[in-house]
């Protein structure tokens, strides 16, 4: 029941948030909108026409993850140092619920917040480019779930160091590259990929929605891997977390104002 | 009596930017706080007051020491104490400034794991008590630093937890909102039953507000005593004379002998006369000598000593103490 208050409210506020700032958020999904037709217009123009559609549709399913990446993880990130500036950081540390806790509420909130945006700028992609994909719920539902996982203990990490470093801003630009590696990479350059996070459940999501796979074509294989990645860089990025936490207070730097 | 907070031989040091210096912010410091009482923690800037409040609610670990909260050891149970405590910390920038006042309020209690049907009343209640309630839905950035504090105060009190600590209340706002705040303060003090620690370098905070109070200085505590005693221990019986007239020399040898500390501005139509007397009997000594001469006395005034006096002699007294000590 706590965890449920705690969830709502958090949901409450990202919505608020987004609600107040409409023109921003506006602003957000346009310049999303633009790099999309031109990546679209790029294909179209100049890629290979006998590859174009794939072409497209890897495009399409790998940029709406990478946006939901960059919403989740480097938003955090900066909400993190805005918190340590504002003092807001400390106040939420005094909740007796935990803020770990907090923060894991925040992401699945934003998460779900954002997955909304994304989904209907799937549509709006799909629209523009004449492109229908393969939106097979049942199939992409529970994957995307062990993805999104993976993807929270990257979340709790860049929490993590975002609380303890200062200079952390500038990596949180570069950031934004790293995770376009990692929802761009295709599995098939290396099997060894797979390991790094959600990389194998955005593969196997492309499998879904490009190639038309469905559950009974996986292999066990493609599961444990699946599951294994979620796991490990949730219990990661949560070990990181707390431990930054406590280093934070150790050092006084819950506050840096 | 019960005791609701016990810190006991706290410290926690700094480590000085680009150095292997360590600053001692917090060194050594004991006191406990009775339930239902209201304790001031005063000190000048620098005093260790701010780290001391940061232990207590659980943001900064001590490098020694425990504190426990109702019988929680904060180092061992760190939430289970946590339930107890909210805070208002230095500054008052501990808001989310995009949410309206309603919304920073309910957004707290959500973090707390209370939903917003659990706070309506409660909020309600804090709205009217705070006089805010024409302010609820105006975005938290428009209002003035007074209401931003009394919000910040407000989000504190939601939580109905046993003890609340306030690090500089008043820190920051103008003369009259001061007043404000202290006024709302003294009503939470007479209205609800909470603990409450207030952590300040202003005098007419811990005056106003305070039963007792715990002095620090330097990370160590000087004095830990009820203001009333304080202000007792430091209430020097000084008066001073309106004499219309001057003093005999034999007047003046009596005085120097019997009180070394007087001073005496002499005039032909009005003197002054500025008297310490070490006990209230001592006055009859000085109306002997006053007799001798029958030596008019037009009006006879006791000096008020005010907090901010004695803080300072205590403070001073220390610092000449450790100038001692070390020499
Ligand atoms: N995060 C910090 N890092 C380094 N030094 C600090 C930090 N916080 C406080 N200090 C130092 O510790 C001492 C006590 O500070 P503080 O507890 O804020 O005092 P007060 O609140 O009584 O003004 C001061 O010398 C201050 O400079
Ligand atoms: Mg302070």
């Amino acid at each position: 029941m706590k965890w449920l208050n705690l969830l709502k409210a958090n949901t409450r506020k990202e919505y608020l948030e987004l609600k107040r700032y409409l023109p921003n958020t506006i602003a957000m999904l346009f310049t999303f909108y633009i790099v999309f037709l031109g990546l679209f217009g790029t294909i179209q123009f100049i890629g290979d026409p006998s590859t174009q559609d794939v072409n497209t549709q890897y495009v399409i399913v790998n940029y709406i993850f990478w946006f939901l990446t960059i919403t989740v993880i480097n938003s955090i990130g900066y909400e993190v140092i805005n918190e340590g500036m504002r003092g807001t950081l400390e106040q939420l540390s005094m909740s007796p619920m935990g803020i770990s806790r907090i923060m894991a509420a925040r992401l699945i909130s934003t998460t779900f917040i954002n997955l909304i945006i994304v989904i209907v700028l799937l549509y709006i992609s799909m629209l523009t480019s004449g492109q229908w994909l393969n939106i097979d719920v049942i199939t992409i539902a529970p994957i995307l779930v062990l993805t999104l996982i993976s993807m929270f203990g990257v979340g709790f990490i860049i929490a993590g160091i975002s609380i303890i470093l200062k200079q952390v801003q500038a990596f949180l630009q570069i950031l934004q590259f790293i995770l376009m590696g990692l929802t761009f990479v295709p599995l098939s350059l290396s099997p060894v990929i797979a390991y790094l996070p959600f990389v194998k459940g955005i593969d196997l999501v492309r499998e879904v929605m490009i190639d038309g796979l469905t559950w009974s074509q996986f292999t066990m294989g493609d599961f444990m891997l699946l599951g294994f990645n979620a796991i490990f860089y949730f219990a990661l990025g949560l070990g990181v977390f707390v431990y930054c936490e406590r280093v934070a207070m150790s050092k006084g730097l819950l506050a840096h104002y | 009596m019960d005791k609701i907070i016990e810190v006991n031989q706290l410290k926690k040091s700094y480590k000085k930017r680009r150095s292997k210096e360590y600053i001692h912010a917090v060194n050594d410091i004991s006191f406990t706080v009775n339930r239902g009482e209201i304790l001031g923690l005063l000190g000048p800037n620098g005093a260790g007051k701010t780290t001391t409040i940061k232990m207590i609610c659980g943001l900064l670990i001590a490098d020694s020491g425990t504190i426990t909260v109702n019988g929680i050891n904060i180092r061992e149970k760190r939430l289970g104490a946590l339930n107890h405590i909210s805070a208002v910390l230095e500054g008052n920038r501990n808001l989310y400034w995009r949410l309206t006042v309603k919304e920073n309020l309910e957004y707290f209690a959500g973090n707390r794991g209370l939903s917003r049907k659990d706070v309506r009343e409660r909020i309600e209640d804090l709205l009217v008590k705070f006089r805010l309630k024409d302010k609820e839905s105006e975005l938290v950035n428009r209002l003035s630093r007074g209401m931003q504090q009394k919000l910040a105060i407000a989000v504190a009190m939601l939580a109905e937890s046993d003890v609340i600590l306030l690090d500089e209340p008043t820190l920051g706002l103008d003369v009259e909102t001061g007043y404000e705040v202290r006024e709302l303060l003294k009503e939470i003090v007479r209205d609800y039953k909470r603990t409450i620690i207030i952590s300040s370098h202003d005098m007419d905070v811990v005056q106003d507000l305070c039963e007792r109070t715990v002095i620090i200085n330097k990370g160590k505590v000087v004095t830990d005593d009820k203001v009333e005693n304080l202000l007792k221990l430091f209430d020097v019986r000084a008066y001073t004379l309106n004499l219309g007239g001057l003093l005999s020399d034999e007047q003046q040898q009596l005085l120097l002998q019997k009180f070394p500390q007087h001073e005496y501005t002499p005039d032909t139509y009005e003197s002054i006369l500025q008297i310490n007397l070490a006990k209230s009997e001592e006055i009859y000594d000085l109306f002997d000598v006053l007799k001798l001469e029958t030596t008019p006395v037009e009006s006879i005034d006791r000096s008020i000593v005010n907090f901010e006096q004695i803080f300072m002699k205590i403070v001073k007294g220390d610092t000449a103490d450790e100038m001692a000590q070390s020499s």
